[in-house]
């Protein structure tokens, strides 16, 4: 079987070469594997239920709450793979101190829009915490969820930011 | 606010998630050309369609921290943070029409101050009430309340509770996939109010509407930012107290021709109406009831008297029954932030 | 300076940022997050970026994405792509430019299990480009080939675009599906034909390889059954009713589970592949849709879209004229912007100009993802193009851009016949669905 090649204007995959990396890509990889194997079966089983007459009422909020995981999940783990989608006209025709530069300013303002993402997040979920944000029927308490795409958020923002920092790349 | 290139001397923003054409932003545009008039053209309104400025449900937070000066608002969407708000909606059991339930919400919202808490940094411009949904079906029609038994209906959340009660078989789907799964049999029917015959093209996959008149309530429709309010001199704010009533009137003119238009879309297309039995709508009222009443109760989990607003707004609406005129002045300011 | 001035200056910001190689997601993002801290200030702009970010990634309906991602890879895994494509093979091999016209079937057939236009093109190159090579393809041609067919995974349905535009627009997700099949396989078709004039003019583009026999022919065919069996049972179940278009694609990664398991494909590694690429595709996705809903606030609230749409109406020439220049703006932005985030900006500009000339919503839908797809295989912003690149490093990004001129030829053809009968999107839908 070939190697499924689906990263478009991929850069080279990143080395993934410190241990807490690796530990955040697996902890990426299972979140993100419930959320997208539990909206696959929910989804599934509503379908299912519906046409054997077992209903099954507010299986949109689980998936929904799924959603929440394979999306907050997934950005992480293209982040740690730097799987984002780029256009590579200028940057692959740079080679040395100025790809470096230009990688590192992206890099930069990357961890700002994702920290503005997360204090953006944090403000509302602020206001909302003691207003008991809940889904309708399963009353699926939506502030842990918010609270996950915080910390999500925070930590891509961290990844980019290690790799500004960082000497050569 | 106050931007430049306005021609006027304030310009404030105004954003909805509906279209231009929706009956709801005709009553808006209405509003807006009272306020320009009624200032002289010192106050412009720049107006934002189709949800490019404000989201949908969480608008009340957007507004509050200026991404637009108003906006449309919608507590009974909100999952958190208006729950009195959202549940005050259902509480209206036996009111008549929309200028009751408009009336109703001003007397009541002076009693109870969790609704200006709610309403945090914002001041309401304008309530809103809601015609009657009934039950839109394919094949089946509903002429009496047993014909609900083993339906499955598309529903908003409010009513989920009262069709179990009749056992009817509730369902949660976005209102986007109602016309397919309505046309495949996905879903046997739908909860609505008339307009959505033509509004969502319901006629065209539905055969049977039956007139069950589902009661529901008013809520804050429209807000300003109170920071943006206090930055207008009197006089401005003045017409736009004036303007409550006028886009109150609009919205329910709105409405009402949303629903003409639908009910003569329906009739074009087919489609049966089925009026119910006064005794089959008094017992759905009655079950309607029990639902409220237990919604009621479970506000308390949220510190909420919930009982006794649903007390007082049913006492609101015999008043208004036996013919009294409610008439409770003074506009619904939330708290500052 | 004037909001509709910083909104110029935020789209040039754009295109600086996007050629510096910044991610596409981060650019919309910062251009537009600056903007509307210039014109909302920087608490709404916060907030909105708040608002923005949780009722994207909470959205049940933008599940479907990553789930229809799953149904392919696990397709993938259980080998359709290299079927599909070696079908194709046996049948047209033997003439001219045959392994292209096969790759163009190919990614037909995978596009009906596939969502996305990168999916179809990544995975029927990864089979069918070193097989074009080894036979002596042009490489242009060959990746030319590759990166047009990859945008039939965008139209014939599953269609991850087509879900999009009916969230935004409102529409039934299911007749906007109805509606695509007759303009993605006619789509294919023209393909072919622009495949069969090249290499009547210039042999060597393609040469042929040895015909097959027909006995030889069927047991292939037969290799497909299962996963026939299955599109017909999603695509063909969503069309009756059986289940919801969120539920179909639920419904296509258990069935694409079992045809693994049928296939003896099924294991811990290849469960592994699958989650991780749909995760990362996925992830990289999502980042564009979120920089591309804050952008599209920024250039709301400057009021070019305004501007655009005053232009479009009042031209005041009659529809045919109103959809060229809605088909010339979409084809200029297409070539500097991604095809989503094109959709995304120019669906609430577009839909109420569609409206007041009394065209319908799902044709317009039709012809938006069309239009959007011809961006994605033109510079500079060709995703597709990028994808193969990847794939085939010693082949310069200006030959596979110059490989595909002949295909665009035949898009902009195509393109035409959809605007001149708007039947060929509307008939189906009449007849599947009231
Ligand atoms: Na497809
Ligand atoms: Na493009």
């Amino acid at each position: 079987m070939g190697e499924s090649a689906e990263q478009p204007a991929r850069e080279p995959v990143a080395e993934l070469e410190s241990a807490a990396a690796r530990w955040l890509e697996r902890v990426a990889f299972v979140i993100g594997s419930i959320g997208l194997l539990g909206a696959m079966a929910v989804d599934s089983l509503a379908v299912l239920g519906r046409h054997l007459g077992l209903p099954i009422l507010g299986s949109i909020e689980i998936v929904q709450a799924c959603v929440v995981l394979l999306a907050s999940a997934s950005m992480l783990g293209a982040t740690l793979r730097a799987a984002h989608a780029r256009v590579h006209i200028l940057i692959d025709r740079l080679h040395g101190a100025g790809k470096h530069v230009l990688l590192r300013c992206s890099d930069l303002l990357s961890a700002i829009v994702f920290l503005t993402f997360a204090i953006g997040s944090i403000w509302i979920a602020r206001e909302l915490w003691g207003g008991h944000e809940h889904s309708e029927l399963l009353h699926i308490p939506l502030r842990w969820l918010r609270a996950l795409w915080i910390v999500t958020a925070l930590t891509i923002a961290a990844v980019f930011v290690t790799r500004v920092v960082r000497k050569g790349r | 606010t106050g931007r430049n290139q306005s021609a006027s001397e304030y310009e404030l923003t105004y954003a909805t998630p509906y279209p231009p054409m929706h009956p709801f932003s005709r009553a808006d545009q209405r509003w807006m050309t009272f306020v320009e008039e009624r200032s002289s053209g010192r106050l412009s309104i720049r107006p934002f369609w189709g949800g490019a400025l404000l989201s949908a449900d969480q608008s009340v937070i957007e507004i509050r921290h200026g991404v637009a000066d108003i906006g449309l608002i919608t507590p009974i969407y909100m999952k958190g943070g208006m729950h009195a708000s959202r549940a005050q909606a259902g509480f209206y059991g036996g009111v008549r029409t929309m200028e009751d339930q408009v009336a109703i919400l001003k007397c009541a919202s002076h009693d109870f101050p969790v609704f200006s808490q709610e309403l945090r940094g914002l001041r309401v411009l304008a309530l809103q009430g809601g015609n009657f949904p009934g039950v839109l079906t394919r094949s089946k029609p509903v002429r009496s309340l047993a014909d609900l038994q083993g339906m499955r209906l598309r529903t908003q959340s409010e009513t989920i509770d009262v069709l179990r009660r009749l056992g009817a078989d509730p369902v949660d789907m976005p209102m986007s996939e109602v016309y397919s799964a309505l046309a495949k049999g996905v879903i046997d029917g739908v909860v609505a109010p008339a307009d959505t015959l033509k509004a969502l093209h319901l006629a065209e996959v539905g055969s049977y509407f039956t007139e069950l008149r589902i009661s529901r309530g008013s809520y804050p429709a429209r807000a300003m930012s109170l920071r943006a309010w206090d930055k207008l001199p009197a006089d401005l704010q003045a017409v736009l107290i004036e303007s409550q009533p006028v886009w109150e009137r609009a919205l329910m003119d709105e409405v009402m021709r949303g629903q003409e238009a639908g009910y003569q879309f329906g009739r074009e297309k087919g489609v049966e109406l089925i009026p119910i039995s006064a005794e089959d709508q008094r017992h759905f009222d009655e079950v309607a009831q029990q639902s409220a009443a237990h919604r009621a109760q479970s506000l308390s989990k949220y510190g909420i008297d919930g009982e006794a607003i649903l007390h007082r707004i049913q006492e609101l609406v015999h008043e208004r029954a036996d013919g009294k005129v409610l008439s409770c002045d003074g506009a619904l300011v939330g708290e500052g932030v | 300076m004037t909001p509709e001035l910083i909104g110029l200056l935020g789209i040039l910001a754009l295109l600086f940022l996007l050629t510096v190689g910044v991610p596409i997601g981060v650019s919309l993002a910062v251009v537009g997050l600056g903007g509307l801290c210039i014109l909302i200030g920087p608490e709404a702009a916060v907030i909105k970026a708040g608002v923005v970010t949780f009722e994207t990634i909470s959205r049940y309906e933008l599940g479907v994405l990553p789930l229809f991602l799953l149904m392919a890879h696990f397709c993938f895994q259980a080998g359709a792509s290299r079927d599909f494509f070696e079908v194709a093979v046996r049948f047209v091999g033997h003439r001219r430019g045959g392994l292209a016209l096969a790759s163009i079937a190919g990614c037909a057939g995978f596009g009906a299990v596939s969502g996305s236009s990168l999916a179809t093109v990544a995975t029927v190159s990864s089979v069918a480009l070193p097989e074009m090579r080894r036979h002596g393809y042009a490489p242009g041609f060959a990746t030319g080939a590759l990166a047009a067919g990859g945008t039939l995974g965008s139209l014939i349905p599953p269609s991850g675009a087509l879900i999009v535009f009916g969230i935004i627009a409102e529409q039934s997700i299911g007749r906007l599906f109805a509606a695509a099949v007759i303009p993605g396989i006619s789509q294919a078709l023209f393909y072919m034909g622009a495949i069969f004039v090249m290499c009547r003019i210039n042999p060597a583009l393609g040469p042929a390889i040895l015909r097959t026999p027909w006995r030889e022919r069927w047991p292939a065919v037969r290799r497909i059954a299962d996963i026939f069996v299955l599109i017909v049972f999603v695509v063909g179940g969503l069309m009756i009713g059986w289940f919801t278009p969120t539920e179909a694609a639920a419904v296509g990664c258990v069935g694409a589970l079992g045809l693994c398991a049928w296939r003896r494909r099924l294991s811990g590694g290849m469960l592994k592949e699958a989650l991780q690429t749909t995760l990362r595709t996925t992830g990289m996705i999502y980042v564009v849709i979120l920089g591309a809903l804050l952008f599209s606030v920024f250039v709301s609230v400057t009021g070019i879209t305004d501007q655009v749409s005053q232009l479009v109406r009042g031209l005041d020439a009659g529809p045919i004229a109103a959809i060229i220049v809605m088909a010339i703006a979409l084809l200029l932005l297409g070539s500097v912007l991604d095809g989503l985030a094109l959709m995304l900006l120019m669906t609430p500009i577009f839909l109420p100009i569609v409206h007041d000339l009394n065209l319908s919503p799902i044709w317009f839908g039709i012809f938006l993802v069309r239009t959007m797809e011809i961006g994605f295989v033109h510079p500079p912003l060709g995703l597709n193009v990028y994808v193969l690149h990847e794939m085939a490093r010693d082949i310069p990004l200006g030959t596979i851009f110059r490989g595909i001129v002949p295909f665009l030829v035949a898009d902009f053809l195509h393109l035409a016949l959809l605007i001149a009968v708007p039947a060929l999107s509307l008939w189906l839908p009449s007849v599947v669905s009231p």
